[in-house]
């Protein structure tokens, strides 16, 4: 790595009331003359066409290789100020200075002057960006899985021009979709249940020139990184494949109908949805046949969340007895029918049938009696409780997803993708679908989420997409997502490494394995660019290119600190750029106003905090230091998992620290917000400044 | 607990009847909700539309809560799924008097257009045969006089005795509409409820229920002409029975029972422009207005109209004066014998009905 070459430029923007609130003429003198040499410029509206052709003009006459660019916030205006070949920091005076602190105060003019020194400080220590591009790329892809959603995945990664590589663990392609009687109806076409047409599907997989179908095969061993995972298959010919990505479709599994012996499961006539499906290919159907909907799930005691396809497939088969016995009597008791999307049309359709009867209720018991079961529902619509007689009880179980164990990962963290609550592999479900928490690994379909065929149809399309995407930014040497584009990449100076492994441990991506001796070894294209393992690092051995403890420490240290007579506090926020950053920026734009004495840092990742940015900026006077990032938890908002889960803990060290510097414990806090939080955001900020109000200043300050 | 046995064909026998779409019902609770007549504990409509589509016909026909409803459309007019909760309810009541109604054929030719002829075939057979037995089965000569056609004798022993008849099968049905309501609905105390006699009858005349209907407030008025006008009627033919007994009969076209007469007629006449009007205008009220609805309106205007004319054509010596007469007896025949099985039946089912929920305390 080397320094950012070329000379530091100062642009400042005077619109849009930043040169109402500031004298951006004092700001420009008093930085000019901090820094000697520092070509500043300044422009009525620097995004203008004009202010952009002059800033252009003034870096190639100075030559310069980084320029901060004060203005607005660096999530607006990003095509305007790109300029290639240069390092553009961006300071933002206009949403969290000129919008949010007084017009003209003294304060106001610091903290905007503050800020554009901390932005000049981190010119000053980042460094040249050299893409890391791994060894033997490929472009090649692996699809797990021969259900509908790895069909398509195939089908469509072949289609678009990449090799697709489809493996499947049974003797033929189709998986759950093969196995059953009926489909629903096209949505938009013609009311009626459809013969199953997976095998056109298949047929087309495995007459394609761009897939290479292995059947009765299991991964028994992947290792690499995005780009170069090699891939060992377990079949006859051991076949082993190089692949850029992986999309993961092994979808799911009935729910064990052994614990449904609640409702009547082990009886003569009692079955599940699967066996249901069997049962009308081959044996007759009795006059009276009874779905029992949410069997199982939506309950504590089995599998607490809706499976989302059972009601629909319920109503299904509703149809599949009337169907072959037009004198049958079909009775379907549910907690709610969620019949998603489309599907809403086909309930409408089965309520056509006045032999299908339909209440809601619970079930209290399912007892055989001389060849016919005899149901006691309770809590129904009909009334309180109620006897109903069928020869016949299906059980509406839900889905369990299979194991991600099967892709035998060899990496240090484990076999298979950590999963979110319910054992499912998903990643971030909200913002990021198909993202696993392995990168260049996508999961599609049931084993990610629950879904009925046509949306885990439309999952392989989406998770191949993925594929592709990660394929191609590892070719440019990119993060995938979220820091899309991203060129920069963890560096390890390995001779200071204690092998304390806290980094592989912390890191949520499995980024990191280990060699023989149990010395980190990164893999820098499984990374998401988060700098969890820059926060993890005790000997702070761990950077990027333009985020390292240098980097961030001489932001820090940049800041002018009065004395502690001033009664003017200094309070340093670390804000998340995921979130909390746009919630400030909100915050910015309804005009609410925040403390001018603030400082603030944006950080790639609450987890990235390094514990040596709070000593430095205890040391360096400031009385305060507040931490914003996104939620935590299992329904997390975290774009890094469990980025603010570590900070927590982290936190609790921290308190200790302090305790021993025989400081407050009140000097660091954490909050949390989602990114729609800015009139909460706010809040936080004024409130720790009456906090720090009732604590008096740090200190250190005058040390 | 109860054994739910689903009668498909009940069911579907409802869902001809009222033109739902049963099934598509999916128990919100917007009927319920909307109804100002529903009581608090356990309202209606929203279980008798489950129960329409489970076919649950024992729950349904002897059920007092469908004649506690006015019909005022409130809840077709808000509900969701488009399953007319009340065309359901007035379903309901139909089959209700077929369930109930002895001899049961009669609810059978009354409920069907194709089988109208059969149901007046019937009483123009029956008047035929008294005519012939009192041999009186000619057009009198002279001026008109009716008495000379159908004597007053013979027309007031054999109606009287028919209608007598008539009513005492009907009244056993009521009977066992009773017990049933009884077994579906028991008093929530359990205890022996008093019949509320007064207060009921006052909440009948007074109309009071009407009110809260926000379809269609105009029906009250139009309900309360027909009714006052309909009792009116009745007073007038009872005088009328008693007068041709005991003095001279017909009365003059000045004496105040026969100007009550016609001020009665009069009022049917407002009452039933105002709702046959309704009927066609407000559709999406009524929703279907079916064959018993209009049968009930039409026969009720061909009654009073018919005798309207009949009176014209005494005073006026017209020549079909005593054809007039006999389709008027006819008429006269079909709506009061079928009464209780049309439904006008209401007039018995309801009225028992609220002597039922008012003594369980249930409004």
């Amino acid at each position: 790595m080397s320094e950012v070459k070329g000379n530091r430029i100062l642009a400042v923007c005077s619109g849009c009331s930043i040169g109402k609130a500031l004298d951006v003429e004092q700001l420009v003198q008093t930085i000019g003359g901090e820094n000697e040499g520092l070509y500043c410029m300044q422009h009525p509206a620097l995004c203008s066409e004009a202010g952009v052709q002059q800033l252009q003009g003034v870096i190639e006459e100075n030559t310069a290789g980084s320029v901060a660019v004060a203005a607005c916030s660096p999530r607006v205006k990003v095509e305007q100020f790109r300029f290639d070949g240069s390092y553009i920091e961006r300071v933002n005076l206009r949403e969290q200075v000129a919008w949010v602190m007084d017009d003209g105060d003294e304060d106001t003019q610091t903290c905007a002057e503050d800020q554009v020194r901390m932005a000049l400080a981190k010119l000053g220590s980042i460094k040249d960006v050299k893409p890391y591009i791994p060894e033997n790329l490929s472009s090649e892809i692996l699809v797990v899985g021969g259900g509908i959603s790895g069909l398509h995945a195939a089908i469509e990664g072949a289609e678009a021009g990449y090799r697709v590589h489809l493996l499947e663990k049974g003797n033929r392609l189709g998986g759950y979709a093969g196995r059953i009687h009926r489909l629903l109806p096209d949505p938009g076409k013609k009311m009626e249940l459809r013969d199953p047409d997976i095998k056109l599907l298949s047929d087309r997989v495995e007459a394609h020139d761009g897939i290479d179908v292995y059947l009765e095969s299991t991964v028994a061993g992947i290792e690499g990184e995005p780009g170069n995972f090699k891939v060992r298959l377990e079949n006859v010919e051991k076949t082993n494949l190089t692949v850029g990505s992986v999309v993961l479709s092994t979808g799911w599994k009935p729910y064990k109908a052994d614990n449904l012996s609640y409702l009547g499961y082990g009886q003569k006539g009692v079955l599940t949805l699967e066996e249901f499906e069997k049962h009308v290919e081959i044996d007759r159907v009795p006059d009276r046949v009874m779905f029992i909907l949410c069997a199982g799930s939506r309950d504590k005691d089995h599998l607490p969340y809706c499976s989302s396809y059972c009601c629909t497939a319920a109503l299904k088969q509703a149809l599949y007895v009337r169907e072959k016995n037009p004198n049958a009597q079909v009775y379907l008791v549910y907690r709610d029918i969620r019949t998603t999307g489309f599907q809403e049309g086909f309930y409408k359709m089965v309520q056509e049938d006045d032999a299908i009867f339909l209440t809601k209720g619970s079930i209290a018991s399912v007892v055989s009696k001389d060849d016919v079961l005899q149901v006691i529902v309770k809590d129904s619509l009909l009334d309180d409780e109620v006897l109903i007689e069928s020869e016949m009880v299906v059980l509406a179980s839900g889905m369990v997803p299979n194991s991600s164990d099967e892709l035998n990962l060899n990496y240090r963290l484990g076999k298979g993708i950590p999963q979110i609550e319910y054992d499912f592999s998903d990643s971030h479900f909200i913002c990021f679908p198909y993202e696993t928490r392995r990168t260049g690994i996508y999961a599609s379909g049931t084993v990610r989420a629950p879904m009925d065929m046509e949306s885990s149809a439309e999952d392989g399309a989406g998770a191949m997409m993925k594929a592709i995407q990660c394929v191609e930014s590892v070719k440019r040497g990119e993060a995938v997502h979220p820091r899309s584009g991203d060129m920069t990449w963890p560096e390890l100076y390995m001779e200071r490494c204690t092998d304390c492994k806290r980094c592989t441990e912390e890191c949520p991506f499995g980024a990191y394995d280990e060699t023989e001796k149990g010395t980190p070894l990164p893999n820098p294209a499984r990374c998401r660019r988060c700098g969890i393992c820059v926060g993890s690092c005790p000997e702070r051995v761990i950077g990027f290119s333009d985020y390292s403890i240098n980097s961030v420490s001489a932001m820090i240290k940049s800041v002018s600190m009065p004395d502690e007579f001033d009664e003017k506090p200094r309070v340093l926020v670390f804000v998340c750029e995921n979130d909390a950053y746009p919630a400030l920026d909100a915050a910015g734009l309804h005009r609410l106003a925040y403390s001018p004495y603030v400082r603030i840092i944006p950080v790639r990742c609450l987890g990235s905090v390094n514990k040596v940015w709070i000593s430095d900026a205890l040391s360096h006077g400031y009385d305060g230091i507040l931490q914003i990032g996104c939620k935590p938890g299992d329904d997390y908002q975290c774009h890094f998992i469990h980025g603010s889960e570590l900070t927590e803990q982290r936190g609790e060290n921290m308190q200790e620290t302090l305790e021993t510097m025989m400081l407050e414990t009140e000097r660091i806090q954490t909050s949390f917000v989602e990114i729609t939080d800015h009139h909460k955001i706010t809040e936080i900020i004024n409130e720790y400044m009456e906090v720090l109000e009732d604590i008096g200043p740090n200190p250190f300050k005058s040390m | 607990m109860r054994l739910i046995k689903p009668d498909i064909e009940f069911k579907r026998e409802l869902g001809q009847l009222s033109g739902s779409q049963l099934n598509q019902c999916m128990q919100c609770g917007n009927c319920s909700a909307v109804c100002s007549l529903a009581p608090d504990d356990r309202p209606f409509p929203r279980k008798e539309m489950i129960w329409s589509g489970w076919g649950m016909k024992d729950r349904l026909v002897g059920n007092v809560d469908i004649w506690l409803c006015h019909q005022c459309g409130d809840c077709s007019s808000y509900c969701p799924r488009d399953v007319k909760p009340a065309d359901v309810i007035a379903a309901v009541r139909q089959k209700t008097y077929e369930h109930y109604m002895r001899p049961r054929f009669l609810s059978k030719i009354v409920s069907k257009p194709s089988l109208l002829p059969l149901a007046l075939a019937i009483p123009v057979a029956v008047i035929i045969a008294i005519l012939s037995m009192a041999g009186t089965f000619k057009i009198p000569a002279g001026p008109v006089d009716y008495s000379a056609f159908f004597p007053h004798a013979w027309l007031n022993s054999t109606f009287t005795t028919i209608t007598v008849l008539f009513y005492a099968l009907a009244s056993w049905g009521i009977g066992s509409f009773w017990k049933d309501m009884k077994r579906n609905t028991p008093s929530p105390q359990g205890e022996k409820g008093r019949v509320p006699v007064f207060k009921v009858l006052g909440e009948i005349l007074s109309h009071a229920n009407f009110s809260g209907c926000g379809s269609q407030k105009v029906r009250k008025y139009a309900h309360m002409l027909v009714f006052f006008g309909f009792a009116l009627l009745i007073l007038v033919t009872l005088y009328a029975i008693w007068a041709s007994i005991t003095h001279n009969y017909p009365l003059p076209l000045s004496h105040p029972f026969k100007i009550a007469g016609n001020v009665a007629s009069l009022m049917i006449y407002c009452g039933l422009g105002i709702m046959i009007f309704h009927r066609l205008v407000n559709k999406s009220v009524f929703g279907k207005s079916g064959y018993t609805d209009w049968l009930l309106l039409i026969a009720i205007a061909v009654l009073t109209l018919s005798g309207s004319l009949v009176q014209m054509a005494r005073f006026g010596n017209w020549d079909l004066a005593y054809h007039l007469y006999f389709f008027h007896l006819v008429v006269v025949w079909f709506v009061i014998m079928y009464l209780p099985f049309t439904k006008l039946g209401h007039v018995f089912y309801r009225t028992t009905a609220l002597f039922y929920a008012r003594s369980i305390g249930r409004k």
